[in-house]
């Protein structure tokens, strides 16, 4: 075991070059190296990191309580975990999104995640707010909640030393390799020497919400979905995925494809409607709604990769297609300009 | 050259240079060479208002067809995807945007512009253009205000 403290600590770089999101992870990062009760690491946006890299194999090295600062939905950064193998029970942080009172989000009832080892896991989303002291206190509140109910601090299960011992096999990381995950401020220098990792595109799951109906295996036609041995849906060959194609996520009934990166709302990981938060002007520049932009987005990727677009002849859903919701209201005199709202 | 035009957007004066072509999504297309530089258009700019974050999900020197996905944008009140106006094939990407967004907003008809694209589709004169402006006003506002509400 390398990190040693109760609390780890672990900020997920973003994968853009924007500079205020840069300067945010900085400063958590030298705010927290001050904090003697956590272990602070700062590995690749967890998105792109593939199951050999060895950011990968330090995030699974941590047996202890877990909090994941990163560029994305919470919901999105656990199951991303869960499916890289680093487990745990999904944590409540107090940091969430405003929820509109309007917005009922509907009931998780899908199958769960399976084999959890004792230890919870904190997502939080670094986009929710531009204020270092937010999620300190809230990383504060988290290290009281873990110290309140002490006698669960979970014991280091063995899969750890198996994990270690397979990597020794493969020849993959060792210790030293991994350590370097927690010189924090080297990874955001680029210095520490850690092996780039490229931008990927693939969906994951919420096991939460998946009920295994199957209509994405059905729908998507680059076999990217496949089971396991106990028939449970996977995402088994995430590389045939086509780049920023959400077509899959889009016909899930119970919403529980999440594809991190996308910027709609409610297909990177939102539950509940915070796309109102913001105008989305896709139409304006292009875009279908709905099953009809599912359709349309499938059909591209097929005709990219030389086959015929299929349209919907294949793999509709099972369900009603939910029509879409055009919000018509009266044009009243508010709308005469621009200028005389507060766009 | 063919004189700039003018769309009123309520009080604001959405510039439609004469210098240029046009797409219905709401870019320009200017010749650069031996191809076209491609940008958003007053009025795209003047719905995202300020332009905060711009990526693209596609690699430089890439088919692309007329509707496809290849970026996506945000603003301090707006989000959108970025859609290729034709068939054709986008060259690479100006740095400047990329590296601060803002140009969109400062210089979106110069230094803010976005790719260089090679197209064989015919485009939209700017006139072509204001007529997709006067027949989609509506329209936007609607959507817009749906939004909002």
């Amino acid at each position: 075991m390398i990190a040693t403290k109760t609390l780890t600590v672990v900020v997920s770089q973003t994968s853009s070059k924007n500079p205020a999101r840069r300067h945010l992870e900085e400063e958590l990062v030298a705010a927290l190296l001050g904090d003697e009760t956590l272990d602070v690491a700062v590995v690749p946006h967890l998105y792109n990191l593939d199951s050999g890299h060895s950011g990968t194999r330090f995030l699974q090295s941590i047996g202890g309580h877990l909090v994941v600062l990163c560029w994305m939905y919470p919901r999105a950064a656990h199951w991303l975990l869960d499916r890289a193998d680093i487990k745990g029970h999904q944590a409540d942080t107090l940091l969430v999104e405003e929820e509109d009172e309007d917005v009922e989000i509907p009931e998780a009832r899908g199958v769960g995640g399976v084999e959890l080892p004792d230890r919870s896991i904190y997502c939080l989303d670094l986009g929710l707010d531009s204020d270092p002291q937010l999620y300190l206190e809230e990383i504060a509140r988290i290290g009281d909640e873990l110290r309140a109910g002490i006698e669960s601090v979970p014991v280091l299960d063995d899969s750890v030393g198996t994990v270690d011992l397979m990597d020794w096999i493969a020849g993959s990381p060792e210790p030293e390799q991994l350590e370097r995950y927690l010189d924090p401020l080297s990874v955001l220098s680029g210095e520490s020497g850690i092996e780039p990792s490229k931008r990927r595109w693939y969906p994951v799951i919420d096991y939460e919400r998946c009920t295994n109906c199957m209509e994405c295996i059905d729908f998507c036609l680059f076999g990217v979905y496949g089971v396991d041995g106990q028939d449970r849906i996977l995402v088994e060959e995430q590389d045939n995925c086509k780049k920023g194609c959400p077509a899959c996520s889009r016909v899930c009934p119970e919403n529980a494809i999440v594809f991190p990166l996308h910027k709609e709302p409610a297909v990177a990981g939102a539950l509940g409607d915070v796309g109102a938060l913001k105008i989305d002007l896709s139409r304006l520049f292009g875009s279908a709604t709905g099953l009809n932009a599912a359709v349309s987005e499938r059909d591209v990727e097929l005709v990219r990769d030389g086959r015929d677009a299929v349209g919907v002849s294949v793999g509709m859903p099972m369900r009603q297609a939910d029509s879409d919701v055009t919000q018509r209201d009266e044009l009243d005199d508010l709308f005469d300009g621009l200028d005389a709202m507060d766009l | 050259m063919t004189d700039n035009l003018v769309f009123m957007m309520g009080e604001y004066e959405a510039l439609v240079p004469g210098d240029r072509f046009y797409a219905w999504n709401h870019l320009w297309l200017q010749e650069d060479g031996d191809a076209l530089k491609v940008g958003l258009t007053s009025y795209a700019v003047r719905l995202l208002q300020d332009v905060f974050f711009l990526d693209w999900t596609i690699d430089p020197n890439t088919d692309v067809s007329a509707r496809q996905e290849i970026g996506e944008i945000e603003s301090s009140k707006a989000v959108s995807s970025l859609y290729a106006p034709e068939d054709g094939h986008v060259l690479n990407f100006n740095d400047a945007p990329l590296d601060d967004p803002s140009a969109v907003n400062t210089s979106g008809y110069d230094q803010g512009w976005l790719y260089r694209f090679r197209t064989e589709a015919e485009l939209l004169s700017p006139g072509d253009y204001l007529d997709v402006l006067n027949d989609g006003w509506e329209d936007t506002q609607r959507m817009i205000k749906g939004q909002l509400n």
